[in-house]
């Protein structure tokens, strides 16, 4: 069943996806164009962020620099514990879920409301997002419905999709008018205008930047981009390879708290800059360019890998050919290596991305990576060895080869095919044996050279 | 500099800084630009046809009319098939105008006493600029404010066709040359009312948002 949800949710992904390429006069125009943006702005990150910051400063907003998780989650920690919050409300933000944010402030005794319906519904299961865009594309409605009444209102009677947004939606309004404060992702950094820009549908993004009375955006530091401008391809090419629509519903830009005048909006705005092993992928000359990424989903829809196995099997918050790169750099080679080797290396991934990662040999180049760096295990590698100096001795080799004949012939001799002690066994257990040849490779060559 | 660190303490900004440099100075080959030529958006011929056509896929109403005292008409209408309540509107004096020629009989509450409350059936706004080529309304913080286009259930917009421009580059570029951001904490392109798609990939109208945006559009010169 859960394999038959996925398939259906993709099916209608690729229907969209394809539709709202259409839309686009020049689909490939438009990926080397949002590729360029994203390549600019990430080789030249510390003069962009600057000036994001500048102007955010400027505007009486905060801007804070996390090395890593730890740090990034002390902040926001402790900004919500000076400021007296109890409550806060969530949008979607991958990055939180990179430095598990939610489970520091629950720990400190701040009641954490995921917001976006799909991480609401993981949320209430006490699991990850199963995918980065469609955090829930794993259950069906009866499974939500069924959650529902367990975790929220035993009286739900329904399983239509628009009654169990409703009953999300009431239950979320009184988080949304409790909390103090809202804690959003960012899609883009505008370093120009000084402003984040947030990509939405719900609208949830917008009542968590809109009502409580700080707002903390956590953010990654590669998602700086140059110009207001940008977002003109920037936002049509999100929503196309993200959900396949033409544009995403709310396409929102914040620049710092509520200014005077103004009738609503936070005292207080927080960003959150985070790096946690991004700057050292930046000094990678062959993947510097995985910092582009835009996080839309569109590798993880097409890789035929993710629509088998899913998006919680790979165990990262990352999931996908993007996850599966992008990993190792974040969490360690030794411990993530093995993703890299999770594909066909089919290229589906490189020929979908927006920005143009080739995230096909970025996988190949992990795999090397990992054994130049000696994460492979010593038996593997003392195989390798052996096999490497049998190849380049060709005596050694032959002499192998004649052995492994002459054995074989003695256990077929004896009757022993598919036995214990047929060493290839795992072949002939079910099958005839295949036949010997009479004599090697290398003395046939011999002889028909001898012959001609 | 110093009204930075009097902010926020940053003990980790030089070495974080120091690190992107240093990788920075790592050459990377780069290929050849986009040539120039190359047309990625088909230019927006008609803005108006164009409008109208989005509003439609984006699942908003958009009622085009002659003059002021049309959209009056068009506005009461608008209300008359919500459900009893409170509206809130813009405190402006094109919109002051339109209620009184409305005239509903509902409590207002203008932004210039405070945020929408959440009970509110309806927000009444302004907006910065139309876009055709995606069916879009820009709103700013200057329009209500930031509650005014997502709390209620009904988003009504007030517009005049001399609003409209062709495509999301000349709007962002407007915006950008105007300083909007410099005059306004918030702004956000709004392309129908909101939405979810989390259950089984199934299009649902309404979600945290509004469920629906209707554009009243008046025919300006």
């Amino acid at each position: 069943m859960h394999r038959e949800i996925i398939r259906r949710g993709m099916d209608s992904y690729d229907v969209a996806h394809l539709k709202g390429r259409a839309r686009i006069k020049d689909w490939e125009a438009a990926r080397q164009k949002c590729q360029e943006i994203r390549r600019e702005a990430v080789n030249h990150l510390d003069r962009y962020l600057l000036q994001f910051e500048e102007k955010v400063v400027a505007r009486g907003g905060h801007v804070f620099w996390a090395a890593n998780s730890e740090e990034a989650c002390t902040y926001v920690k402790s900004l919500a514990t000076r400021l007296g919050v109890r409550t806060v409300v969530k949008s979607k933000s991958m990055v939180t879920e990179e430095i598990h944010l939610s489970p520091v402030l629950e720990k400190a005794g701040i009641k954490v409301w995921e917001t976006d319906l799909g991480e609401f519904i993981v949320q209430l299961r006490e699991e990850p997002p199963y995918h980065i865009v469609t955090p829930a594309m794993h259950l069906n409605r009866g499974q939500i419905a069924q959650l529902f009444r367990e975790k929220l209102d035993p009286a739900i009677a329904t399983d239509d999709p628009r009654d169990l947004m409703a009953v999300a939606r009431r239950k979320l309004r009184e988080a949304f008018f409790a909390a103090e404060m809202g804690i959003s992702g960012a899609n883009f950094l505008v370093a120009d205008t000084g402003v984040i820009a947030i990509s939405t549908n719900e609208g949830n993004g917008r009542l968590c930047t809109s009502v409580p009375r700080i707002h903390v955006v956590v953010t990654g530091i590669e998602k700086v981009i140059p110009r207001l401008e940008d977002l003109a391809v920037l936002w049509p090419v999100l929503a196309t390879s993200g959900t396949g629509q033409g544009i995403t519903t709310y396409g929102t830009l914040i620049g710092g708290p509520r200014r005077p005048g103004e009738a609503d909006g936070p005292e207080e705005f927080h960003v959150v800059l985070v790096d946690n092993g991004r700057s050292q992928l930046l000094g990678d000359s062959e993947q510097r360019e995985v910092l582009h990424c835009i996080r839309c989903g569109a590798c993880l829809n097409i890789c035929p890998v993710f629509r088998h196995i899913g998006g919680h099997t790979y165990g990262t918050t990352y999931p996908g050919p993007i996850g599966s790169v992008l990993t190792p750099h974040l969490d360690g080679i030794a411990r993530f290596k093995h993703l890299s080797y999770a594909s066909s290396l089919c290229g589906a991934c490189t020929s979908v991305c927006p920005v143009k990662i080739d995230l096909a040999h970025h996988l190949l180049q992990n795999r090397r990576n990992a054994t130049e760096a000696g994460a492979t295990k010593s038996s593997e590698r003392m195989m390798f060895r052996a096999w490497r100096s049998v190849m380049l001795h060709p005596r050694i080799y032959a002499l192998g080869g004649w052995s492994a004949r002459t054995a074989l012939r003695i256990v077929y001799g004896l009757g022993l095919a598919g036995s214990i002690v047929d060493p290839m066994r795992v072949w002939n257990r079910y099958r005839s044996p295949v036949p010997l040849p009479s004599e090697s490779f290398r003395a046939r060559w011999r002889k028909d050279l001898d012959a001609n | 500099m110093q009204t930075r660190e009097a902010q926020t303490e940053n003990p980790s900004r030089e070495r974080i800084l120091e690190r992107i440099r240093a990788g920075l100075r790592t050459v990377v080959p780069q290929p050849a630009p986009l040539a120039s030529d190359r047309v990625i958006f088909e230019p927006v011929a008609n803005p108006l046809e164009r409008f109208q056509q989005e509003c439609v896929s984006n699942l908003m109403e958009c009622a085009l009319t002659a003059d002021t005292a049309a959209s009056a008409r068009q506005l009461s209408e608008v209300l008359q098939s919500l459900p009893a309540g409170e509206i809130f509107v813009q405190d402006d004096p094109s919109l002051r105008r339109l209620i009184e020629l409305a005239a509903p009989a509902r409590a207002i509450r203008w932004s210039s006493e405070g945020a929408p409350s959440e009970a509110s059936q309806a927000t009444i706004t302004l907006a910065e600029a139309l876009i055709a080529q995606t069916g879009s309304i820009l709103v700013t913080a200057s329009c209500g404010g930031r509650g005014a286009s997502v709390i209620a259930p009904c988003h009504i917009v007030y517009a005049n066709t001399a609003q409209l421009v062709p495509d999301l580059a000349a709007a962002l570029g407007r915006a950008s040359e105007e300083r909007i951001l410099d005059r306004n904490s918030f702004a956000c392109v709004i392309s129908g009312s909101s939405r979810t798609a989390d259950i089984e990939k199934i299009l649902v109208q309404g979600a945290h948002g509004p469920r629906r945006l209707v554009v009243i559009l008046e025919n300006g010169s």
